[in-house]
């Protein structure tokens, strides 16, 4: 079958009345989570995890990604009309976002932010589609000794490039990797941190402790926050851009569709970063970089452009390897394990019906969110509105359900909370919890495959610095520095991110 | 406003509905409790106990089983999700409950392996086994290119070459493991077993990072019809639907039956009235059209037996995986 075949197919999967319905959710609670400021992506991830349970596996993964996107387009609106960034990747469209919006050009702001969104999104799903099928072949060549290196060497890189201290990210990640241990070994079935006890023989529950770490703690934080949030109301017959704005919109969605698409491979914060680099760019190539800061457009189309043609190439290495880069796609690593299908080189040959629906309902959700994000902004802008002492208490029960719901745990419950408290005192220390997340979700399997190389070359360590591993390390580590030099050269930088994290 | 509040409260719904309410509602609309007297099973639900989580392969089978024997019942049949330890903490919870009939367990082998490898404080004489319901049966695959076209090749050069041919399973522990570990030493030979989880021993076969693996026939099927791996043997002597020409390990002269078996278990103490009216609705689910539709959906292979042929099995399985658990242990032991 050719590509496009397979992707036929896929559509045959996306196109089903449920597949719909779960792509729908998905997408508009990523376009929710990305309105309110506070909840982000992945806390808007871990709190659906558990409805993926009793759903087909490319169902639930459908959903998840939804949420994953849909939340890159919703974070503009925030930006744009509160200048509060609904998450992490739309900073810098709150400075010409909301500038533009003070002028009374709100409309016109969103739309190309949403047009731009949705350029990205799609070429960005191109790219995934048409990369990953020839890469699966390369991948299968890649022996556990090579995941070794390539697991250390993404963990390096988060806690060198994210934003806040490194130390600290640092110790998030041997904190994730630690906590990842208990529980019975799982080469020799040897307990580990369990006391003796029976219900810690499988560690602690995955989805409880991202619910707590990540949903808990996020609303923890948000509950300090007591202004209300005032915010721009557009016009909607304001909405159509005016002739000059889509001329200087055109080469910014052009350039950031390309950086978000490059730049996707970073792990960590590839979303956040892409979004600096396209903004600096903009301003570099402007006619007017004088307008920059004032109201420029193109301030606005590049980075809202760029963080959503990251989503594609942030599933190349969950798709194609098996390996997830970024949390957002640990959270969906995991929950496709808990269905019995391993992403990996073999996904495309074993469930073709998972690759192949997820990207066709990834060119579904693009046009959904399109139509819900310029027609429906003003329902969106008024979720603002609600007060965080109705939001707490609702997101509170459905974490709750949603936790003890996979598998009748109250002990989960528990863990829930705990971790919830933990990680709000964490993050009040500057600690961030994405790091941790990612990695214990790697941790288990860069354990299994680091033990299954030893057991492979009959327990030489000369496995991880064979020929395949240096060329891994020595390919990625060029890449790396190319795309920093890229950085460098238009002006991003670590300290910029920092005061980004900060805001 | 209001409106986004319903939809919040809508995914709330959603949530509850999706995860654990389902397949009891599911259960419960497909068969109305029916108002008998004293008999058995009473107008109560009979719940059946799963061990490996509500989103495994295994809990799937038994919901498919749950709906059959729920309408041959007339009661319903609801899933009751215990995951943990291998399957030991479900089989602990079924031991502490009452032996009336309304509490079973989806029990595996790895009522053996758990027992054996210490974390099950008894083992399978402590339940009633009222009907094996499916198998499913380890396949051995090597590489198409690979030299050998025969088992007996593959065991004389394993033999030969202590140490050298590496094995992949599913996991530690899993019956692929057992499997391949019981075959290898039956012969005499020295393998090295790999670990691996989740396919990827497929994907290590395919790449040429191990010699052999040993996979259920879902793990290895597309593979094979592509050309790329080639089945040897099954490592049962049960038929399999999906490979009707592989010949099994027994046929081709290593003894060496062990497929992993699924059924339903009581515990100890349940009358036989009551056993015999769960072993025909058993009997009546698996033999459905339905079941083995969705046997070839999830991949396993319906093979109903009753409480003695059953018991019997379970017995002759107990030994032999005592024996491996063993052999795998000193190997350990002596390796450090």
């Amino acid at each position: 079958m050719s590509a496009f075949d397979h992707l036929m197919s896929g559509f045959a999967v996306a196109l089903t009345w449920k597949s719909l319905l779960y792509c729908f959710i998905g997408c508009f609670w990523g376009t929710i989570v990305g309105v309110l400021p506070g909840l982000g992506p992945l806390a808007g991830m871990v709190l659906l995890l558990p409805l993926t349970f009793g759903l087909d596996p490319a169902t639930g993964i459908i959903m998840l990604t939804g949420i994953f996107y849909g939340a890159m387009y919703g974070g503009s609106t925030t930006s744009i009309l509160v200048r509060i960034p609904g998450e992490a990747a739309s900073v810098v469209t709150c400075i010409d976002g909301y500038e533009m919006a003070r002028q009374g050009r709100a409309g016109p702001a969103l739309m190309i932010a949403a047009v731009g969104s949705f350029i990205g999104g799609t070429v960005s799903v191109l790219g995934l589609m048409l990369v990953t099928p020839p890469l699966a072949h390369v991948m299968l060549q890649i022996g556990p000794q090579v995941e070794v290196v390539l697991m250390l060497m993404a963990m390096c890189t988060i806690a060198f490039i994210s934003g806040g201290s490194r130390l600290k990210t640092a110790a998030m990640i041997v904190l994730g990797l630690a906590v990842g241990t208990i529980g019975l070994d799982k080469l020799t079935g040897v307990p580990r941190f369990t006391f003796g006890n029976l219900g810690l023989a499988d560690g602690l529950s995955f989805t409880a402790l991202a619910i707590g770490l990540f949903g808990i703690s996020e609303i923890l934080i948000n509950l300090e926050k007591s202004e209300t949030i005032k915010a721009i109301q557009p016009k909607l017959k304001d909405l159509v851009p005016r002739w000059k704005d889509l001329k200087d919109s055109a080469p910014a969605v052009t350039r950031g569709t390309i950086i978000g698409f490059i730049f996707g491979i970073i792990p960590g914060v590839s979303h956040v970063v892409s979004t600096f680099v396209s903004y600096a760019i903009e301003k570099r190539f402007s006619k007017h970089p004088e307008e920059f800061g004032r109201g420029a457009i193109a301030g606005v189309a590049g980075p809202e452009t760029a963080n959503n043609a990251t989503t594609g190439t942030a599933m190349i290495p969950l798709l194609g390897l098996g390996i997830p880069s970024i949390p957002a796609t640990a959270i969906l690593l995991s929950a496709l394990v808990m269905k019995g299908v391993s992403p990996g080189p073999l996904l495309l040959t074993e469930h073709p019906e998972v690759f192949w629906g997820l990207v066709a309902s990834m060119y579904v959700g693009n046009v959904v969110l399109l139509i819900l994000n310029l027609p429906l902004v003003g329902l969106f802008v008024n979720l603002l509105r609600i007060p965080y002492g109705w939001l707490v208490p609702t997101i509170l029960v459905i974490s709750t359900i949603g936790v003890y719901s996979v598998s009748s745990n109250a002990a989960d419950v528990w863990i829930m909370v705990v971790s919830g408290g933990i990680g709000y005192i964490l993050r009040k220390f500057g600690y961030e919890m994405a790091p941790l997340l990612l990695a214990l979700v790697l941790g288990d399997r860069l354990e299994e495959q680091f033990r299954t190389a030893l057991t492979m070359s009959g327990g030489s360590y000369a496995t991880f610095a064979d020929y395949s591993s240096l060329l891994v390390i020595a390919v990625v580590v060029t890449l790396l520095l190319i795309l920093q030099a890229l950085a460098w050269t238009f002006g991003y930088s670590k300290s910029i991110a920092d005061e980004a994290e900060r805001t | 406003m209001r409106s986004s509040i319903r939809r919040v409260a809508l995914a709330a719904a959603l949530t509850a509905m999706a995860s654990s309410g389902i397949c009891q509602d599911e259960a419960a609309k497909s068969a109305k409790p029916k108002s008998s007297s004293s008999a058995f099973p009473d107008g109560k639900p009979v719940e059946m106990v799963t061990l490996f989580g509500a989103a495994s392969a295994s809990t799937a089978t038994a919901r498919v089983l749950a709906d059959g024997m729920a309408k041959v019942l007339g009661v319903p049949v609801p899933i009751v999700d215990k995951p943990g330890a291998g399957g030991a903490t479900g089989y602990v919870y079924l031991s502490t409950q009452k032996p009336d009939g309304h509490s079973t367990v989806w029990s595996s082998n790895s009522i053996s392996t758990t027992f054996h490898s210490g974390q099950l404080p008894f083992d399978y004489k402590n339940f009633v086994h009222v009907a094996r319901v499916t198998v499913e049966n380890p396949a051995l695959a090597v590489k198409a290119d690979a030299p050998w076209k025969t088992l007996k090749e593959l065991m004389e050069y394993a033999k030969a070459n202590p140490d050298k041919v590496r094995v992949g399973n599913s996991g530690q522990g899993s019956q692929t493991h057992i499997a391949s570990v019981a075959l290898f030493s039956s012969a005499g030979a020295k393998i090295i077993p790999v670990h691996r989880t989740g396919g990827q021993a497929t994907a290590d076969l395919l790449a040429g990072r191990i010699e052999v693996a040993v996979q259920f026939p879902q793990a290895v099927v597309p593979h094979v019809k592509s050309g790329d791996l080639r089945v040897l043997a099954l490592l049962s002597s049960i038929p399999d639907p999906v490979f009707p020409d592989v010949k099994s390990a027994k046929a081709q002269g290593y003894n060496i039956d062990m497929p992993l078996w699924r059924g339903i278990a009581v515990p100890k103490g349940t009358s036989k009235a009551v056993v015999a009216k769960l072993q025909d609705a058993i009997k009546k689910a698996v033999e459905s059209p339905e079941f083995k539709d969705a046997g070839n959906k999830i991949g396993f292979t319906p093979a109903y037996q009753p409480t003695d042929a059953f018991t019997k099995m379970i017995a002759e399985d107990d030994k032999r995986t005592s024996e491996v658990i063993k052999e795998i242990k000193a190997a350990e032991a002596a390796a450090k």
